[in-house]
């Protein structure tokens, strides 16, 4: 009759102990009461005795496992005779140690099997991969231990590079910067929306002078530069309300609205923070280009955190622009126009915008949206300082 | 401009401090008796001939004394530059320093305070375990402390005279092969780096450290003589198309982490390199900020290079494999590129 070694319950504060060594190996013959096998417990190490005679057989827990209290780890059986379903057959009966003097150290945790084996990265070389839209599945790493460090990836650009490949841009998912489960969430709300006349004199010179240059930029360009910059200072509003939790996100992606034959499309521009304003130009006019060809992806569409949308060449000047859920806030842009304005005590002509922003009041109150306004604002009077 | 080695920078401090402050006064063993070298390494060689012996406090062979008498005059409205002969008797004033000094501004509730300097040679020199300690990391470990290493000429007089001026009981830890003590002090396998020092008045302020070398490939951040090995390596490294970046913070607490971490963030890899032993250490320290602060930088495992977890030994050849030397420091760098 097959009798089960079963692991005591002799952990005093904890239901696992660990197996520290075992005395006898798959195999070898036992006599009931000599020493099978020591346990270590949260106070002590202990010799545990063979409950019965016999050969140890079915052997299911190596030296060094973490092991919970009455587990069968084996049987003391005839050698021939059949035993019972035995649990946990996956695990390898442990092969003849050299010594069983010394318990091991524990063996390394397992790792979720992933298809393959674990790769090491360096955490700046991740940082870069994600950066770039890298996948690091099939870099070979040249650091240390064979880690892919970042002069792999790097290769693995420039590669990409001098064979001509688009780099696919990894939608990896943005990272949250914060997050606040809000209490209770009104079902419904009205958007509020700030106005402001700002001075777009310098905005319309540079423009022109970029034109004149020979790089073209249009005034969404220009805005989309703009809110890259004002919604990384101030992310309160670079945020997303899902369900009941408000989410600030890491990533500036701006949804552009364009108007399509099939209506507006909010084809989005991302990692805006992070792109020189010809980068700007050059995706959002690939971006338009695709939209009103009616070829947008539904990824183009999807991630937003902020949006865009300019009236201005309607001659609107002022509107409400309605937010784009989940996102808390929206710019409207309207007509620039030469306006009327005053300068110490005399009229003067100006190029004049304006602005309009809208929020939704559950998420960002009305100061942080008045701070946000005013930063635009700023920067659209004077757009030097993005460069100081 | 004149041309110093650290002893002599040491000095100069002390003597522009105690010109310009009356408060101040010197004490410990053998540092102004007449015949004498002036402390173990000549630092207040002449000054008890300058100030007086009222000024240049000779002790017996106390430390709790030296400790104590600093603290209370210091308490009482002095500012006393302390002094041990070896770093390795601070510990036999460890109450003095760790209980009283530490603690007494804040047990006070700030209305007591010791502004007292105590200066300690540290660093293996071929005299034994108990007198070739570098321990800079049990006082780092203190609160209420503030810790300084410098290791050049300029910045000894500086950090010194900043030290003295500060209201806090302020360590000064000077490396032994450093000083470039002369004659009958002079140190076999010295180092005595000869500096450029301003004459007039300057002050080296306490918690920035200094970029020695500028690098892009790996930084390197040693304390004291492993300053100069790291530098050695890191000419050495260069030949080997190997850029690193020499980092002395000079003050160890307040550590001028950013300096670290932004040299850190530039070159992705981190060795550090101490005389200290390796466990629990004050490379462990700035391991663990790095690891804490700048994980997402790090492009390899960060690489301590310490003495290995014994006392300093006696013997020479001992003494050579037990310091940290710069083929250690060059193995470091290479496993991790």
């Amino acid at each position: 009759m097959a009798t089960e070694v079963l692991v005591p319950p002799l952990g005093q504060t904890t239901d696992t102990v660990v197996l520290a060594t075992w005395y006898k190996r798959e195999g070898d013959p036992v006599t009931a009461g000599e020493p099978l096998f020591a346990i270590e417990t949260d106070k002590a190490t202990l010799d545990i005795e063979a409950p019965a005679s016999g050969v140890l057989r079915d052997v299911s827990a190596v030296e060094g496992e973490k092991l919970e209290v009455l587990k069968c780890i084996g049987f003391i059986a005839a050698p021939d005779e059949k035993l019972p379903e035995a649990p946990a057959t996956a695990r390898a009966s442990p092969t003849p140690a050299a010594s069983t003097e010394a318990p091991l150290p524990p063996p390394p945790r397992q790792e979720k099997p992933a298809g393959g084996e674990r790769m090491f990265v360096s955490p700046r070389a991740r940082r870069l991969a994600e950066e770039r839209g890298i996948s690091l599945e099939n870099l070979a790493g040249t650091g240390p231990e064979g880690a892919i460090v970042e002069r792999d990836v790097r290769a693995c650009l420039e590669r990409q590079a001098a064979e001509g490949i688009e780099q696919p841009r990894a939608q990896a998912s943005n990272e949250v910067l914060a997050e606040s489960p809000l209490e209770e969430v009104r079902a419904i709300t009205a958007a509020v929306t700030l106005t402001a006349e700002v001075d777009a004199t310098q905005l319309v010179d540079l423009r022109q002078q970029m034109a004149e240059a020979g790089t073209a930029v249009s005034y969404d360009d220009l805005f989309l530069f703009i809110l890259g910059r004002v919604l990384k200072e101030q992310p309160a509003l670079n945020a997303s309300l899902e369900g009941n939790t408000l989410r600030q996100w890491k990533r500036v992606h701006i949804g552009v609205a364009v108007d399509t034959e099939t209506g507006v499309v909010a084809p989005v521009v991302r990692d805006v923070d992070g792109k020189s304003l010809g980068q700007l130009a050059q995706e959002a006019s690939a971006l338009i280009e695709r939209a009103q060809a009616g070829r947008l992806s539904p990824e183009e569409l999807q991630g937003a955190t902020f949006a865009l949308m300019n009236l201005g060449t309607f001659g609107v000047d002022t509107f409400t622009p309605i937010i784009v859920l989940p996102e808390t806030a929206i710019l409207g842009v309207g007509r620039i126009a030469r306006r009327p304005a005053v300068k110490d005590k005399s009229f003067v002509i100006r190029e004049t915008v304006w602005l309009s922003l809208a929020f939704d009041p559950r998420l960002v109150n009305e100061t942080s949206a008045a701070r946000f306004l005013q930063r635009v604002a700023h920067f659209v009077e004077r757009p030097y300082s993005m460069w100081v | 401009m004149a041309e110093m080695t650290i002893a002599e920078a040491l000095r100069q401090a002390i003597r522009e401090e105690m010109q310009r402050d009356p408060r101040v006064f010197c004490i410990g063993e053998d540092i102004g008796i007449k015949g004498g070298f002036g402390g173990a390494f000549t630092v207040t060689l002449g000054l008890s001939e300058e100030f007086g012996h009222d000024r240049i406090v000779d002790t017996p062979i106390s430390e709790i004394g030296i400790a104590g008498v600093a603290i209370g005059a210091a308490m009482a409205g002095l500012r006393p530059i302390a002094d041990v002969q070896y770093g390795d008797f601070l510990f036999c004033m460890m109450d003095q320093l760790a209980n009283q000094a530490a603690k007494m501004t804040y047990m006070s509730g700030g209305t007591v305070s010791v502004p007292m300097v105590m200066r300690a040679p540290v660093g293996s020199t071929r005299r034994g375990s108990q007198h070739a300690q570098s321990l800079e990391a049990f006082f780092t470990h203190i609160p209420g402390l503030k810790v300084v290493a410098p290791s050049t000429a300029y910045d000894a007089k500086g950090l010194l005279k900043s030290a003295v001026r500060d209201d806090n009981p302020v360590l000064v830890f000077e490396h032994k092969l450093l000083y470039g003590s002369k004659g009958p002090r002079s140190e076999k396998g010295a180092l005595s780096p000869v500096g450029e020092v301003p004459e007039g008045e300057y002050l080296v302020p306490i918690g920035k450290g200094a970029i020695r070398r500028e690098g892009t490939d790996v930084t390197i951040v040693g304390k004291l003589l492993t300053v100069y090995r790291a530098l050695e390596a890191a000419e050495e490294l260069a030949e080997e198309g190997i850029s690193a970046e020499v980092i002395d913070p000079r003050t160890l607490v307040p550590l001028d982490k950013e300096l670290i971490l932004g040299s850190v963030r530039k070159t992705g890899r981190l060795v550090i390199v101490e005389e200290d032993n390796l466990t629990g250490g004050w490379a462990a320290d700035i391991a663990a900020i790095v690891a804490e602060e700048g994980f997402f930088w790090l492009d390899a495992p960060i690489k301590r290079v310490s003495a290995p977890d014994t006392p300093p030994p006696f013997a020479p050849p001992m003494e050579n494999f037990y310091l940290p030397s710069v083929e250690r420091v060059m193995t470091a760098v290479k496993a991790i590129m």
